[in-house]
C-alpha cells in the first residue's frame, strides 16, 4: 500500500499532454518496429498510403470525440460518409461546379447533425437511438436515390485531389491538419469547447451556470455531421464513385480511435490530438499486418485486443493512487 | 437479510467505557495531498465521539479509512483488540462498522426499501421478496420514528429525507460502530431532532458513535467527547464538559473569531426584483420584493417550496401565474440564460446534482459562468482564466493543490465554496444563495457572510435560503417564512424570536401529522 501511495505522490498535472506523448511514443515504436521487420514499410509509397488510410478515420474521430465529450455517441457517421459520396457524385455529375457541390454536401452533413440535435434536445431521444435510426435510414435513402448502383464520378480534377500530394505529403493528410488545428483551438481554447466538457460532466450544473446546454448539444452533433460529410467528399474523390454502402463500420473505427485516444465514453474527458493519434495507430496496425501478411481476420482481433489494453491502462493511470 | 427489527441492534460484546477501536499512526496520502498525518486515537465503547475541524481537515478521509472505502497509506487500526485490515467496505460492515456518508451514496432510481436492503436482499429461491422487503423496511422506518414511505423511489425524497434513509439503513446491519459524517447538513430542524433521538437510542443500546459536524451546538448537545483535526493532524481530544465553543474554534483554525455572523446594515435602495402573486410547481401566490443592499431570507422546512420558488424566478421552471418585475419593469424569464442576462445568479442547493461538474477541474468550475467575459469572440484568455480562478481560490480559501485538480477530489465544504465562488466574479445584481453554507466550516462561514456584505455594498440584493434558522435569523433584513408552498409570515431583522418563526414554519405540518394518526 505504501509504495503505491508514494509513487502516486506527485499530482498528475497535464495528464492530457502526458497521455498524448505516450500514444505518440507507441505510434513511433510501431513505425520503428515495422521499418525494421519489413522492407516495404518505410517506402514513400507505403507511408503515403498509410497516411491516406488513416486520414479519413482521423477526421471522423475528431467529430465523434466532440459528441462523446458531451456524454453522447454518434453511430451515424459511417452512413453519413456513404450518403455524402452519393450527394457529391450526383451533384458533380449534374454539372454543378465542384466547389458548390462540396459546399452543398457539407451542408447536408450539417443538416443531419441538426436533426440529431433536434431528436435529442426536443424529442428527448437517447443519442444512441436517434443516430442508430439515421444510420439505417440514410443507407436506405442512399440506395433509393441510386437504385442500388454506384455512380461513377466523371470529373478527373476532383479525383486527382485525393491522389496528389503537396510538399511530399498526401493532400488527404493535409486535410487532417486543416480540420485538426481549428478543432484543437475550438475544443481547448474556446468557451464552446469548455461548454462541451461541462455539459458532459453535469448538464444541470452547466445550465444553472448559464451555459446553453441545448445549443451545445446541437453544436456537437452538427460538427460531427460536418466532419462526416467532409470525409464523404474525400472518399468520393479517392474512390471516384458515389455509393451509399461505402464506409461500412467506419463509425466503430472512429469510436475506437477516439477511445484509444483517451476519450471517456462517460463524457467530459477527451482531446483532439488523442483521437488523431488513435486513428493513425489503428491505420498503422492494419497496414503493418498487411505487410507482414497477417491474416485479415487476425487484424480485427488485434485491434479489439489493443482497444482493451490501451483503455485499461488509461483507466488505471487515471484512477491513479487509489 | 431476514432479521426483524428486534434483532437489529445486538448487545455489544464489550462493556461500556472499554476501548472498542483504536487508531495507531493512521495515515493517508492522496496524490498531492497529505490528508491525514499519523493519528493516534482511541474510541470507547458506547460513547458519542464528535470530530470537528475545518474543511479539508481530514475528517471524511478518516471515515473513509475506517469504513474500508479507501485503503490507508500506513498505520494500524485495532478493532476489539485485534488488528483489522479494513480493506473493503464489506469487511468493515462484517465487523459492525457502518457509516452515513457526507454525500448520500445510495441508488436514487431504486425504492427506499430496495436501498435499505441493498446487498442483503431478502430472496427466496433467487426471487426477490419485494413485498416482504417493503413491509420490513417500513417497519424499521416507523420504528425509528421517521415519517417516510418505504415503497417510493429514493430520488423522489428530499435530500434530507434521503439522509434519514441512509441513517436508517446504517442501523440495520448489526452495527456496533456507527459514523455520521455531517448528517444534519441537509436536514430540517425536525428531521434533525428525529436523528438525534435515533442517535441517543443507539447509544443506550451500546453502539459507539462518531459524529462529525460543523455545528458547534450539535456537538455540545450530543457528544461525550470531541476530537479536533487540523490539516490532517489530531490537535486534541476533550471531554465535552471541560471545553467550550471558543476553545474548539481556536483549536480548529488556530486563531479566534469574535463573530461569525457579520451583519452590516445598508439603507435599502430601489427594488431589484419583485414577485407579484407568483405561482408555479411547488408554491403559490408568493409576493415579495428584493431591494438593493438587503438580504431577504427565506426560511422553512426543506420541501416548503423555497427552492422551487427561486428556481422559477431563475427561469428553470415555468411560472403558472403571477408576474415578475425586474427593476420595476415586468419581464418574461424563460430560461436560466434570460435570468443571468438580467443580472441574476443562483448558487443551487445540491452541489452534486446542480452545482458542480465533479470530474472537471476546480478552475473550469469556477469560471463556468464567466467564460463569455474572459474570452474574446473566439479564444479564452488563458491568463484571465488563471487569475480569476486563483483569486476565488485565495479569497474563499478553497483548499486544493492547484486550480487544475478535479472538483471531486476536494472535501465537501471546499466543493461548496466553488458553488458560491463561481458567482462572485460574475458581477450579478441579484444573488440567490440556496443553502450556501451547507458543510462549510466556521471560519469560512464567517468569510462567506463577510462577502455577502461586500456584495450588498456594491448595490446587489441577496435572497438567502436556509433551513438553518440562526443563519437567516442573524443575517436577513427581511425574513419570509414558507410553509407548504405558501409564504406564511414576514419579519424584519430580528423582530421575531426563534420560537415564533419555528412555529410558523411547522404549524400546518404538525396538524397534518396529527390528522393522519
Ligand atoms: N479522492 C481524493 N483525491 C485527492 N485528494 C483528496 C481526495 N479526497 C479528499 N482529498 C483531500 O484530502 C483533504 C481532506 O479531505 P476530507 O474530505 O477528509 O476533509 P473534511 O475534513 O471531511 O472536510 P469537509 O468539512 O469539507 O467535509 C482535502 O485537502 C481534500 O482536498
Ligand atoms: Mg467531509
Amino acid at each position: 500500500m505504501s509504495t503505491e501511495a508514494i509513487a502516486a505522490e506527485k499530482p498528475k498535472r497535464n495528464y492530457n499532454a502526458l497521455f498524448g506523448l505516450t500514444l505518440l511514443a507507441l505510434l513511433v515504436l510501431l513505425w520503428v518496429i515495422l521499418s525494421l521487420s519489413t522492407s516495404s514499410f518505410a517506402s514513400a509509397n507505403n507511408i503515403s498510403n498509410l497516411l491516406r488510410q488513416g486520414s479519413m478515420i482521423a477526421i471522423l474521430a475528431v467529430g465523434q470525440t466532440f459528441v462523446i465529450i458531451t456524454g453522447g455517441i454518434d453511430l451515424s457517421v459511417g452512413a453519413v460518409v456513404g450518403f455524402a459520396t452519393v450527394i457529391a457524385a450526383m451533384l458533380i455529375n449534374a454539372g454543378v461546379p465542384v466547389f458548390l457541390a462540396i459546399l452543398i454536401t457539407l451542408l447536408v452533413g450539417v443538416a443531419i447533425g441538426l436533426f440529431h440535435g433536434f431528436g435529442i434536445v426536443k424529442m428527448g431521444l437517447p443519442p444512441f437511438i436517434i443516430t442508430l435510426a439515421t444510420l439505417t435510414s440514410l443507407r436506405g435513402i442512399g440506395l433509393l436515390m441510386t437504385n442500388g448502383n454506384s455512380i461513377s464520378i466523371n470529373n478527373d480534377a476532383f479525383q486527382e485531389f485525393s491522389r496528389n500530394s503537396f510538399l511530399g505529403v498526401p493532400n488527404l493528410f493535409w486535410m487532417v491538419i486543416l480540420v485538426g488545428i481549428p478543432a484543437y483551438i475550438f475544443l481547448h481554447h474556446s468557451r464552446w469547447g469548455r461548454y462541451l466538457f461541462s455539459v458532459g460532466s453535469n448538464a444541470e450544473a452547466s445550465r444553472l451556470s448559464g451555459v446553453n446546454v441545448q445549443r451545445t448539444i446541437y453544436m456537437a452533433y452538427t460538427l460531427s455531421g460536418l466532419c462526416a460529410a467532409f470525409v464523404g467528399v474525400l472518399l468520393a474523390s479517392r474512390i471516384g464513385i458515389g455509393n451509399p454502402t461505402q464506409a461500412e463500420g467506419w463509425e466503430l473505427q472512429a469510436i475506437a480511435s477516439s477511445v484509444i485516444g483517451g476519450t471517456s465514453l462517460f463524457g467530459a474527458v477527451g482531446s483532439v490530438h488523442g483521437p488523431l493519434l488513435g486513428a493513425f495507430i489503428l491505420a498503422t496496425i492494419n497496414n503493418g499486418a498487411n505487410l507482414l501478411n497477417v491474416n485479415a481476420f487476425w487484424q480485427r482481433i488485434i485491434t479489439g485486443a489493443l482497444i482493451i489494453i490501451i483503455v485499461y491502462f488509461d483507466g488505471l493511470r487515471r484512477r491513479g493512487g487509489k | 437479510m431476514t432479521s426483524t427489527a428486534q434483532e437489529l441492534h445486538p448487545a455489544p460484546v464489550l462493556e461500556p467505557g472499554r476501548t472498542i477501536l483504536e487508531l495507531r499512526g493512521l495515515e493517508k496520502r492522496y496524490p498531492g495531498t497529505h490528508a491525514l498525518k499519523p493519528v493516534n486515537l482511541a474510541f470507547k465503547s458506547g460513547e458519542i465521539h464528535a470530530i470537528v475541524g475545518e474543511n479539508g481537515a481530514g475528517k471524511s478521509t478518516l471515515i473513509k479509512l475506517l469504513t474500508g472505502v479507501m485503503p490507508r497509506t500506513s498505520g494500524e487500526v485495532i478493532w476489539e483488540g485485534q488488528p483489522a485490515a479494513l480493506a473493503t467496505p464489506h469487511e468493515a460492515m462484517a465487523l459492525g462498522i457502518n457509516a452515513v456518508h457526507q454525500e448520500v451514496v445510495l441508488c436514487r432510481h431504486l425504492t427506499v426499501a430496495a436501498n435499505m436492503f441493498l446487498g442483503e436482499e431478502n430472496s427466496r429461491f433467487g426471487i426477490l421478496q419485494q413485498r416482504a422487503m417493503v413491509k420490513e423496511a417500513q417497519k424499521i422506518i416507523d420504528d425509528l420514528g421517521f415519517d417516510l414511505p418505504a415503497h417510493v423511489t429514493l430520488g423522489d425524497l428530499t435530500i434530507g429525507q434521503q439522509q434519514l434513509i441512509a441513517a436508517a439503513r446504517a442501523t440495520v446491519r448489526g452495527t456496533k460502530f456507527l459514523i455520521f459524517d455531517e448528517p444534519t447538513a441537509y436536514l430540517t430542524r425536525k428531521e434533525a431532532d428525529q436523528l438525534f433521538t435515533l442517535i441517543r437510542r443507539l447509544k443506550t443500546e451500546g453502539v459507539t458513535i462518531i459524529y462529525i459536524s460543523h455545528r458547534m451546538e450539535e456537538v455540545f448537545e450530543l457528544a461525550d467527547r470531541v476530537s479536533v483535526l487540523r490539516d490532517g493532524t489530531l490537535v486534541g481530544t476533550r471531554n465535552i464538559a471541560e471545553t467550550n465553543d471558543a476553545e474548539l474554534v481556536k483549536m480548529m483554525i488556530n486563531r479566534s473569531i469574535e463573530q461569525i455572523y457579520h451583519k452590516e446594515h445598508f439603507t435599502p435602495g430601489a427594488a431589484i426584483l419583485e414577485s407579484r402573486n407568483l405561482s408555479g410547481k411547488g408554491f403559490e401566490n408568493v409576493s415579495m420584493t428584493v431591494r438593493a443592499g438587503e438580504i431577504v431570507g427565506l426560511y422553512g422546512l426543506i420541501g416548503a417550496g423555497r427552492s422551487e420558488f427561486v428556481t422559477t424566478l431563475y427561469g428553470r421552471h415555468r411560472k403558472s401565474a403571477g408576474q415578475i418585475l425586474w427593476e420595476g419593469k415586468p419581464v418574461q424569464i424563460n430560461s436560466e440564460h434570460d435570468a443571468i442576462k438580467l443580472g441574476m445568479a443562483l448558487a443551487p442547493e445540491s452541489r452534486r446534482d446542480q452545482g458542480l461538474c465533479l470530474n472537471l477541474s476546480v478552475g473550469l468550475n469556477l469560471n463556468l459562468p464567466i467564460y463569455k467575459r474572459i474570452s474574446n469572440n473566439l479564444l479564452i484568455s488563458n491568463a484571465q482564466e488563471r487569475t480569476q480562478a486563483d483569486r476565488q481560490i485565495a479569497d474563499l480559501r478553497i483548499k486544493t493543490p492547484t486550480r487544475s485538480a478535479l472538483a471531486s477530489s476536494l472535501s465537501g465544504g471546499n466543493q461548496q465554496k466553488i458553488v458560491i465562488g463561481k458567482w462572485l466574479a460574475h458581477g450579478a445584481r441579484l444573488f440567490i444563495f440556496d443553502e450556501p453554507t451547507v458543510g462549510v466550516d466556521v471560519g469560512t462561514k464567517a468569510e462567506i457572510y463577510r462577502l455577502f456584505s461586500v456584495l450588498l455594498s456594491k448595490g446587489a440584493g441577496i435572497i438567502l435560503i436556509s433551513s438553518y434558522l440562526p443563519e437567516v435569523y442573524e443575517l436577513a433584513d427581511t425574513l419570509h417564512v414558507f410553509r407548504r408552498g405558501k409564504l406564511v409570515a414576514t419579519h424584519g431583522f430580528r423582530t421575531a424570536d426563534h420560537e415564533e418563526i419555528l412555529t410558523q414554519a411547522l404549524a400546518e405540518k404538525q396538524e397534518k401529522l396529527g390528522g393522519q394518526t
